[in-house]
């Protein structure tokens, strides 16, 4: 194996690393149950952090996923409640598809800066959630439809939906990323948005369908996330936006876009999943793992300096 | 004169490649030394180990005929060698003051002394005969102007060899005269000057000395008088090249493109033409408009109108763009490949969420590789990795994978070495030749007179005059064009 590809591999390695460690560490971790926990644990976030990946690819940046999560969640909720569960579902993603356009258009008609602006968008949204539930669970008086809750604990081939949900995803958005024109115009924008522009790209619209699929792709999330809980919580999704970038870095995806892949950042998520995991299991006490989450996050950016100096 | 600052036999190799074999260089207060050679030749390398900023494997770096070790940049600066790099060291946001005093600034119980540090930047830069504001952020000026705040840190700090890396690539040509009057004056108070250039015709305006390298060796010397510059391609390629061969050597076709406000803007078939103009005198913003990058043009492409408002449309319509700087003509970051179809997405996908034909690109991109002789002839490899010329013929082959019929190039041949310049104007010559149509920007006039079939002067953002081959088209009336009579 030469340097470069071994330097591609180092996520996977991480990752198995940890994984080996814990093991040794633990007799409760590689066991099917825990397993099994560890995937339905990584299904939402997965999603999230598969959309970070367009918008970072983009050379763009989100922070207003982790509202986003809970604004679809209570919206998928109460439109459930009163219109069905098809209902609810297109209207948790489509008004998460609608915060991403709001992003995108900030982004490229204002030109603010991508930080900034999904700072602002971040904070105005989670205010947006609480004065939609008045800070209540949705629904408050009775539950959400069997088949919508039963979507959240039952399984396919002895795997959750919720895991088969992400997989599908990975697979699809995977292959609109690699093989579609579209796909390449992404990855262009991000590694020169000017070279890109000359090479006949509609650089901003472009920028502006990161977004997009940045904030559908929470929507899906946030649906998720309420199927799991049984309700829409409005204090859902609370630091997604640092754990979906932490797994984009982790996978080794380039902070100033064009470089990286889906699948490395669900490698990165599973790292972030493993390792809280694995502390779990190992009782050590939750403000150290802040810690370590943190020292693990600064690595990974770290790695990602130290690659693009050579 | 005894020499001030020495390389004795001094070698240097990264990895397999030998940067500097046995070289040995010396330069003498007040001498003009200028260096050439092709991308690759050692110029870099050398001035590197003279700066401080890498070590030579073997050999010797003497100073004042003792041998000097630097660790960092930093001891060779205190040295007094100083090396204005084509990336200015120079913070924008602070003043020009500041900046000149950077590192060294004065102080007076702790906090910086304003009084004496505008005192010293005003001494230093009186030195070079100028005159800026001080207390104006350095962000504010020209780029040959911030050159002239880092010559004038260098002096602040007694620099008494001065090491210029390619001064003049983005300096106007009455900029070049005023930097030449400054080295002029430098070399009056007993400086030394190193001048690394791609431009040869600058050597006789202002060396003393000049020395060619090529295959990391110094492999030739010459004093005054003896500065030819076919003679210096020759040393430094070691072979001859045809540096005149005139034009397309063709027969003009029908007309492709024809601007609707200026007839003499006119392309036709089998053509080259021509934009002479400095840098500001608007011919990028010219070529930008024409590909849709600017709003504005109106021109008639195959007789019917066109005003393009996007890049897309324009390409749609088979013009493609070679913009001045690499960066905009490619994502250094992604490899060939990838960058030759990018512009053409449309050809290889059906729609923008269709699969693409990935075994055609393969194709069109190892023939283009081939034709072209891009090296390494690797697919995947990351244009970043890539000599000048190399990228520079990836951006060619990205709009020959298309069918364009009109090639926009602004300063096609900027900053590669002599040989790809043959080669590029070579495939420009052959895309004409197949009945297409270029219309290119340089600043170089020699590139212009060999290359064009006819030129139209720019200045001041408007056309001053059309000049074809045959009726009048000379470096004099040219130069006359473009500056106004002198």
């Amino acid at each position: 194996m030469n340097k470069d590809s071994f330097v591609r591999q180092i996520p996977l390695i991480t990752l198995l690393a940890l994984g080996a460690a814990i093991a040794l560490a633990t007799d409760r971790f590689l066991t099917p149950l825990n397993l099994t926990n560890v995937l339905v644990q990584a299904s939402v976030i997965t999603v999230v952090a598969m959309g970070m990946t367009f918008v970072i690819l983009g050379g763009g940046f989100d922070l207003s996923v982790g509202s986003t999560v809970a604004l679809s969640g209570c919206v998928a909720a109460a439109a459930m409640m009163k219109a069905g569960i098809a209902a609810g579902v297109a209207a948790g993603v489509g008004v998460g598809a609608l915060v991403g356009l709001v992003n995108g258009l900030v982004v490229t008609v204002l030109g603010v800066n991508p930080f900034i602006a999904t700072l602002g968008s971040m904070v105005m949204v989670r205010g947006i959630v609480y004065l939609f539930t008045g800070s209540e669970q949705v629904p408050l008086d009775g539950t959400l439809p069997k088949p919508f809750l039963d979507f959240g604990v039952e399984r396919f081939l002895g795997v959750h939906y919720l895991v088969w949900l992400p997989a599908v995803l990975l697979v699809a958005l995977s292959w609109v990323l690699a093989k579609t024109p579209y796909g390449r115009g992404v990855y262009a924008t991000g590694g020169g948005r000017e070279a890109a522009f000359l090479s006949g790209i509609h650089v901003d619209r472009v920028i502006t369908s990161t977004y997009v699929w940045c904030g559908a792709l929470s929507g899906v999330a946030g649906v998720m996330l309420a199927s799991r809980l049984q309700s829409g919580q409005p204090t859902a999704g609370e630091f997604y936006e640092l754990t979906a970038i932490a797994a984009v870095v982790l996978g080794g995806t380039a902070l100033q876009g064009g470089e990286g892949k889906l699948y490395k950042t669900v490698i990165g998520v599973f790292i972030m999943v493993v390792l809280g995991n694995g502390m779990n299991l190992l009782n050590v006490s939750s403000y150290w793992q802040r810690v370590a989450v943190g020292l693990v996050i600064i690595a990974a950016a770290a790695a990602d300096q130290l690659r693009h100096r050579r | 004169m005894t020499p001030i600052l020495v390389a004795e036999d001094v070698s240097k190799h990264y990895f397999a490649t030998q940067a500097l074999d046995h070289v040995t260089f010396a330069i003498a207060p007040g001498e003009v030394h200028a260096l050439v050679g092709e991308n690759g030749a050692g110029k870099s390398t050398l001035i590197k180990v003279l700066g401080g900023i890498c070590r030579p494997d073997s050999g010797r770096i003497l100073l004042d005929g003792s041998e000097a070790r630097f660790h960092a940049p930093a001891d060779a600066f205190a040295a007094g060698i100083a090396v204005i790099a084509q990336e200015l060291r120079v913070v924008p946001s602070l003043s020009v003051a500041e900046n000149v005093m950077l590192g060294h600034l004065p102080t007076r119980y702790g906090a910086v002394d304003w009084e004496r540090t505008r005192a010293a930047a005003k001494e230093a830069l009186a030195r070079l005969n100028l005159a800026l504001d001080l207390d104006a952020p350095v962000g504010s000026f020209n780029f040959a102007e911030r050159q002239s705040v880092a010559i004038a840190r260098a002096l602040s700090r007694r620099a008494r060899v001065l090491i210029l890396d390619e001064p003049t690539a983005a300096l106007e040509d009455r900029e070049v005269e005023r930097l030449f009057e400054v080295i002029r004056r430098l070399k009056s108070q007993g400086v030394a000057v190193l001048y690394v250039t791609h431009r040869l015709e600058e050597i006789a305006a202002i060396a003393d000395r000049c020395s060619v390298m090529r295959d990391g060796r110094v492999v030739a010397g010459h004093g005054r008088g003896e500065f030819g510059i076919h003679d210096l391609v020759v040393e430094m390629t070691g072979r001859e090249i045809d540096l005149e061969r005139p034009g397309s050597g063709e027969t003009a076709g029908a007309v492709l493109l024809h601007d609707v406000t200026d007839e003499r803007l006119a392309l036709r078939e089998r053509h080259i033409l021509g934009l002479a103009g400095l840098l500001g005198s608007g011919t990028s913003q010219l070529l930008r408009r024409l590909f849709g990058a600017e709003r504005g043009a109106r021109y008639t492409l195959r007789g019917e109108e066109f005003a393009p408002l996007h890049p897309s449309q324009a390409i749609a319509a088979g013009i493609g763009m070679v913009p001045n700087e690499r960066a905009l003509g490619l994502v250094l970051s992604h490899s060939i490949r990838d960058n030759i179809v990018l512009p053409n997405l449309k050809r290889f996908g059906k729609g923008a969420f269709a699969r693409m034909d990935e075994r055609a690109i393969d194709d069109v991109v190892r023939g283009l590789i081939k034709a072209l002789d891009i090296r390494p002839a690797v697919p995947h490899a990351v244009v970043r990795s890539l000599s000048g010329g190399n990228q520079q013929k990836v951006v060619l082959a990205k709009w020959l994978a298309g069918r364009v019929s009109v090639l926009l190039m602004d300063e096609p041949t900027q900053g590669i070495d002599i040989a790809a310049k043959t080669h590029i104007h070579r495939l420009i010559r052959e895309f004409a030749a197949r009945g297409n149509s270029v219309l290119f920007a340089s600043s170089e006039l020699h590139e212009m007179l060999s290359l064009a079939d006819a030129v139209l002067a720019l200045r001041d953002n408007a056309i001053q005059g059309r000049f074809d081959r045959g009726s009048g088209l000379t470096e004099r009336v040219l130069r006359d064009a473009m500056h106004g009579q002198r």
